[in-house]
C-alpha cells in the first residue's frame, strides 16, 4: 500500500469539519483550567490544612498522565452514578488537569509581586476580594503572559486525547474515515498537519497578542 | 479481584513503561543536544532548517504523531516495532522541547564567558564544550529533570500502540473485572509513585542551583 496523496486531500473537509469542536474543547478547558487553577492558587496560599491538602492535589496532577485522568473520570464516575457524556468529561479533564499547572504559573506571578503591592491594598482599606481582583490579578497577569500563553497551546494539544473517549474532535473524525476505509496513514497525517499548523498559528498569535498587550519588553 | 492482584497486574507494565523512557532518552538526549546547539550556534537559512526540525518535534500534538509514525512509516517501507516507534517520538518530542532549555541556557550566560575563551586563544568548540555547556546544562538541570517526567506521563500513551505499559494492564484488568474504581485509582497512584520522587529530586536540585547562581551574580 502506498501513501494516497489524493485520498488524504479527499479528507480534508471532513476533518477540518471538526476543528470548531477542537476549539470549542480547548477554549472551554483554558478557561475552566485557568478559573480552578485561580481557585487552587489562592487556597494554598491561604494555608492552612486546606492550603496543605490542595498543594498536594497540584502535585499529584503534574505527576500523573492526562490521559490516565480522563479514563479516570470516564470509568468512575458513571460508577458513582455521575453521567456527564463524552465531551463534559474530557472537558473537565483537560481543565483539572491543566489547572494544577496553571497553578503553578499563577504561583510563580503572585511571588513575583512585590510585597508592597498587598500592604499598600491594605493600607488603602481594601478587602481580600478587592485586592485579589483590582491589585494581584493584574499585575500576576502582566507577569505570566507567556507561560499562560504555552499553556494554552499545550491544552489545544491535548484536545486529541479526547479521541480515546471517542468525542468527534478532528482526530476522532480521522480514525472514523480510517475505520470505514481501513486507511490509517493519510487520515492521521491531515489531522497531525491541521494540529500542527493551529498550534503553530496559535502560539504565533498569543506572541503578538502579549507584544501588543505588554509591549516588545514583555518577553 | 483483590487490590493486591490490580497492583501486581498494573506493575507487570512496568517494565514496558520503564524501557520505552529509556528508549526515549536514547532519543531525546541527543536531539535536544545537537539541535539545541545548533539553534543556538547558527544563523540564517541554517538557524531556519534547525529551527523547523525542532518545531515540528515541539509543536505536534504528540498523541498524533505517535499514530501517523505507527500507521504511516510501514507505508514508506520502514516497518519499526511498536517499540521503536514509541521511543522515537516521544523521545523526539521530549527532546524538541529540551533543546529549548539547551538554547535558553546557552543564550543566558554571560557573554564575557565566551569572550574570555576567546582571550585565552580557545578554539569555539573548546569554549562551547569546556565552558558554555557545562554552566548551561547545570543551570538548566531542574527544567531536564521536569522534561523527564513528561516524558514518563507521556508513555501512557503508548498503550494505544498496543504496547503492554501499566496503562494498558489497568485497561485491560478493567475489561476482566468491572470495576474502574480501584483500578483506575491504583493506576493514578502507580504514576504518582514513579513522577513523585523525581520531581523533589528536581527540586532539591533546583534549591542546590539557586543560592549558587545568586552567588554567582553577586560577585
Amino acid at each position: 500500500m502506498q501513501f494516497d496523496v489524493a485520498f488524504a486531500l479527499s479528507t480534508v473537509p471532513t476533518i477540518l469539519g471538526a476543528i470548531g469542536m477542537t476549539l470549542l474543547v480547548a477554549a472551554s478547558s483554558c478557561v475552566g483550567a485557568s478559573a480552578i487553577g485561580f481557585g487552587f492558587e489562592l487556597i494554598r496560599r491561604s494555608g492552612g490544612w486546606g492550603g496543605l491538602l490542595v498543594g498536594f492535589v497540584i502535585d499529584f496532577i503534574r505527576a500523573t498522565p492526562v490521559l490516565v485522568w480522563l479514563y479516570c473520570l470516564y470509568f468512575i464516575l458513571p460508577f458513582y452514578g455521575i453521567r456527564l457524556g463524552a465531551l463534559a468529561t474530557g472537558m473537565i479533564g483537560l481543565s483539572l488537569y491543566y489547572s494544577g499547572y496553571l497553578a503553578e504559573v499563577f504561583k510563580a506571578g503572585i511571588d513575583a509581586i512585590p510585597n508592597g503591592q498587598a500592604e499598600a491594598a491594605k493600607a488603602l482599606g481594601l478587602g481580600r476580594m478587592d485586592m485579589t481582583i483590582f491589585v494581584i490579578a493584574p499585575q500576576m497577569l502582566r507577569n505570566i503572559a507567556a507561560p499562560m500563553g504555552n499553556y494554552f497551546v499545550s491544552i489545544l494539544k491535548a484536545t486529541p486525547y479526547l479521541a480515546v473517549l471517542a468525542v468527534p474532535e478532528m482526530l476522532g473524525r480521522a480514525f472514523d474515515i480510517a475505520s470505514d476505509t481501513y486507511r490509517y496513514a493519510e487520515p492521521l497525517t491531515v489531522a497531525g498537519l491541521i494540529f500542527l499548523g493551529l498550534a503553530l498559528l496559535i502560539s504565533q498569535a498569543i506572541k503578538r497578542l502579549e507584544i501588543r498587550l505588554l509591549g516588545p519588553t514583555a518577553r | 479481584m483483590s487490590v493486591l492482584e490490580i497492583w501486581l497486574g498494573i506493575l507487570q507494565g512496568f517494565r514496558v513503561t520503564a524501557l520505552v523512557t529509556l528508549y526515549g532518552l536514547v532519543f531525546a538526549i541527543p536531539f535536544g543536544l545537537i539541535f539545541g546547539v545548533a539553534q543556538h550556534l547558527t544563523t540564517g537559512p541554517a538557524r531556519f532548517v534547525v529551527t523547523s526540525v525542532i518545531e515540528f518535534w515541539r509543536s505536534s500534538a504528540v498523541i498524533i504523531l505517535l499514530f501517523v509514525f505507527y500507521y504511516a512509516l510501514p507505508l514508506a517501507g520502514l516497518a519499526l516495532s511498536a517499540m521503536t516507534v514509541s521511543a522515537m517520538v516521544l523521545g523526539l518530542n521530549i527532546g524538541g522541547y529540551a533543546s529549548q532549555a539547551v538554547r535558553a541556557g546557552l543564550q543566558a550566560l554571560d557573554r564575557g564567558q565566551k569572550e574570555a575563551g576567546h582571550a585565552l586563544g580557545l578554539s569555539r568548540s573548546t569554549i562551547l564544550l569546556r565552558i558554555e555547556l557545562p554552566q548551561a546544562l547545570v543551570a538548566m538541570s531542574p527544567t531536564f529533570i521536569n522534561q523527564l517526567i513528561q516524558l514518563v506521563k507521556a508513555t501512557s500513551l503508548v498503550s494505544l500502540v498496543t504496547l503492554t505499559d501499566m496503562t494498558f494492564r489497568a485497561k485491560e484488568i478493567s475489561q476482566i473485572e468491572y470495576d474502574p474504581v480501584p483500578i483506575y485509582t491504583s493506576l493514578l497512584l502507580a504514576y504518582f509513585i514513579v513522577c513523585y520522587p523525581v520531581a523533589l529530586f528536581g527540586r532539591w536540585v533546583e534549591r542546590r542551583i539557586n543560592p549558587a547562581r545568586e552567588a554567582r551574580r553577586a560577585v
